[in-house]
């Protein structure tokens, strides 16, 4: 880790137009450093991810990505930043294919003159071998199961070869072979030197792939290493009078952690 | 009459040789056009934009004559696509206020038109189309018309698809939505703009509709979609004209040509529609569609979660 951070925020606060967002974001993340963002629902997990986007006005503090001021134009971070969402609203009768779809993500770097060229195509043939999904290419994207939909929406974002991913609660709904499958991915990237942030409600993955945490809930809470970040004492400080929504974990952080 | 006259000789007539060029061309850019129309669901403005092109062609009559009608139509569509944009934009859903103001822009171009010292004639005209009596003078606007609108669509179609596909992920790729829908409005304004000198106002959206509908029902190859409907839409003209003319040349049965053609593209339709049953291919409707990813599904949090602290190291390889 020689150089500057891929991501930097700075007392950072993103708010809706409408309002509603989160602040007093600090935070870093280098190369190869996978970060779990952890908090409640409405907490301002993907406010935070589409802030760093450019999609979400930022209302306080600074961004640095890339070792450039955020403040250059958003569409600078987007060769840099490629984001998966949470779940994709997508017409599974819309002809096209998995490539196709995966070959989406190129399209930034051409620009509106160029048309996918051997290069594209070699990335495609890539990012598809890196989610495991190199033999479905030519299958209507439609026909896939949802796994294997949200990973080749993870291809398409990676397929830009971005420096940082962001990924926006991507274990939702995923059966255990494409969750495995997720898991391997997020590592490979990680001695790519690939900068991962990630939203999740799975504290168990937050353990599995990632260096460090980051709590949030409406503003930041804790942040830091996975072992000193996930106590008891932070956790029920983050999700305090929620009601554990958050899927089916009550929020019982492993005993052996101490706190 | 035999069928050679009416498919290829006739069109040595100089004014159905203007009348084919004309709608070849068209038909090749509304093809494409149609087909992105088709993916983006975008049918209700495409109609909103034929009566947005009404009072430009009746003021554009007016005030320049039959020379007028290209102008007023392009200043009338371009309007009309950035309105019917910002009001797509602005969320605003109620249809019944956007059919309000349409139906008033039509209203305003009916009571230009009656101004107009030819009045039944021009109103005929302008809803019906005057394919067969296009002046030489207007082959060429009316072609750079359609040539622009294919031009732009060309140049944004990637990022076109990418939006039809999934708005929020090609937003979140950089993509501007309000660039790429005042493109696409706009072309579509041209395509309303040649084909409501040709086939009519009232028969425009045949020709933006049909020939995508026919291409999604031929095929689920993206790139496919894009030559068979322009290949449906340029036959589809071919032989509408061709029919006109060998109906009221060979029979004496006098059919308007703009009718015509659509008549050929309905029918075309129906025996794509036919063939499509026949083959079994018809999925859409039949809605056997698998559940979406977006389920939320609990996860299970074993207690026993071993750290795993081992990628820092390996992270200064870099990329």
């Amino acid at each position: 880790m020689t150089d500057s951070p891929v991501l930097r925020l700075v007392d950072a606060a993103f708010t809706h137009p409408g309002g509603g967002g989160v602040s007093g974001l600090r935070l870093e993340i280098a190369a190869g450093e996978a970060v779990a963002l952890i908090g409640p629902n409405g907490a301002g997990k993907s406010t935070l991810l589409k802030g760093i986007l450019g999609l979400v006005p930022r209302t306080a503090g600074s961004i640095e990505i890339g070792g450039m001021p955020g403040d250059t134009q958003a569409h600078a971070r987007h060769g840099i930043v490629s984001f998966l969402p949470q779940s994709a609203d997508l017409d599974p009768d819309f002809p096209i294919s998995l490539e196709q779809v995966v070959m989406q993500g190129r399209y930034r770097g051409l620009g509106l003159f160029r048309w996918p060229g051997r290069a594209d195509r070699a990335a495609v043939r890539r990012a598809l071998a890196s989610v495991g999904l190199d033999s479905l290419g030519a299958r209507p994207f439609g026909e896939l199961s949802g796994g294997q939909r949200q990973r080749g929406l993870l291809a398409r974002a990676l397929a830009s070869e971005p420096r940082l991913l962001l990924l926006d609660e991507p274990f939702n709904g995923l059966d255990q072979p494409n969750r495995d499958a997720l898991v391997d991915t997020i590592r490979s990237l990680k001695r790519d030197g690939v900068a991962v942030l990630v939203s999740t409600h799975d504290l168990e993955l937050a353990r599995l792939v990632c260096d460090s945490v980051v709590l949030v809930n409406g503003t930041q809470v804790s942040c830091g290493p996975v072992d000193e970040v996930l106590t008891l004492g932070n956790i029920q400080e983050c999700f305090e009078g929620v009601e554990v929504e958050i899927d089916e974990h009550t929020v019982v952080v492993p005993g052996h952690e101490g706190h | 009459m035999s069928l050679t006259d009416a498919l290829f000789a006739a069109f040595s007539i100089p004014f159905m040789g203007r009348a084919l060029l004309v709608m070849l061309v068209l038909a090749v850019v509304a093809g494409v056009v149609g087909v992105l129309v088709n993916l983006r669901g975008l049918e209700f403005i495409s109609d909103g934009l034929t009566h947005a092109v009404f009072p430009g062609l009746a003021i554009g009559l007016v005030v320049g004559g039959t020379a007028g009608l290209v102008p007023g139509a392009t200043i009338a569509a371009l309007a009309g696509a950035v309105a019917l944009t910002w009001l797509d934009r602005a969320g605003i859903t109620a249809d019944a206020a956007i059919a309000i103001v349409l139906t008033a822009t039509f209203s305003i171009g009916v009571i230009v038109v009656s101004k107009s010292d030819d009045y039944t004639g021009a109103l005929e005209a302008l809803l019906f189309g005057r394919v067969l009596t296009i002046p030489p003078g207007e082959v060429v606007p009316l072609v750079v018309v359609s040539l622009i609108a294919l031009a732009a669509t060309a140049v944004t179609l990637k990022q076109q698809l990418f939006r039809a596909f999934d708005a929020r992920g090609s937003r979140a790729a950089g993509n501007s939505p309000l660039t790429l829908d005042l493109v696409l409005n706009a072309s579509i304004a041209l395509v309303v703009v040649a084909a409501a000198s040709t086939i009519g106002t009232l028969l425009v959206l045949a020709l933006l509709i049909v020939p995508g509908a026919v291409a999604r029902l031929t095929t689920r190859r993206l790139w496919w979609l894009f030559p068979i409907a322009a290949l449906f839409a340029a036959v589809g003209s071919w032989l509408g004209l061709a029919a006109g003319f060998a109906l009221s040349v060979g029979a004496g049965v006098d059919l308007p040509a703009g009718a015509t053609i659509v008549g050929v593209f309905v029918v075309g339709y129906a025996l794509v529609l036919l063939g499509s049953f026949a083959a079994g291919r018809i999925r859409a409707g039949l809605d056997t569609r698998p559940p979406s990813s977006g389920a939320t599904r609990p996860t299970v949090v074993p207690s026993s979660g071993a750290p795993t602290r081992s990628a820092v190291g390996a992270a200064g390889e870099g990329r």
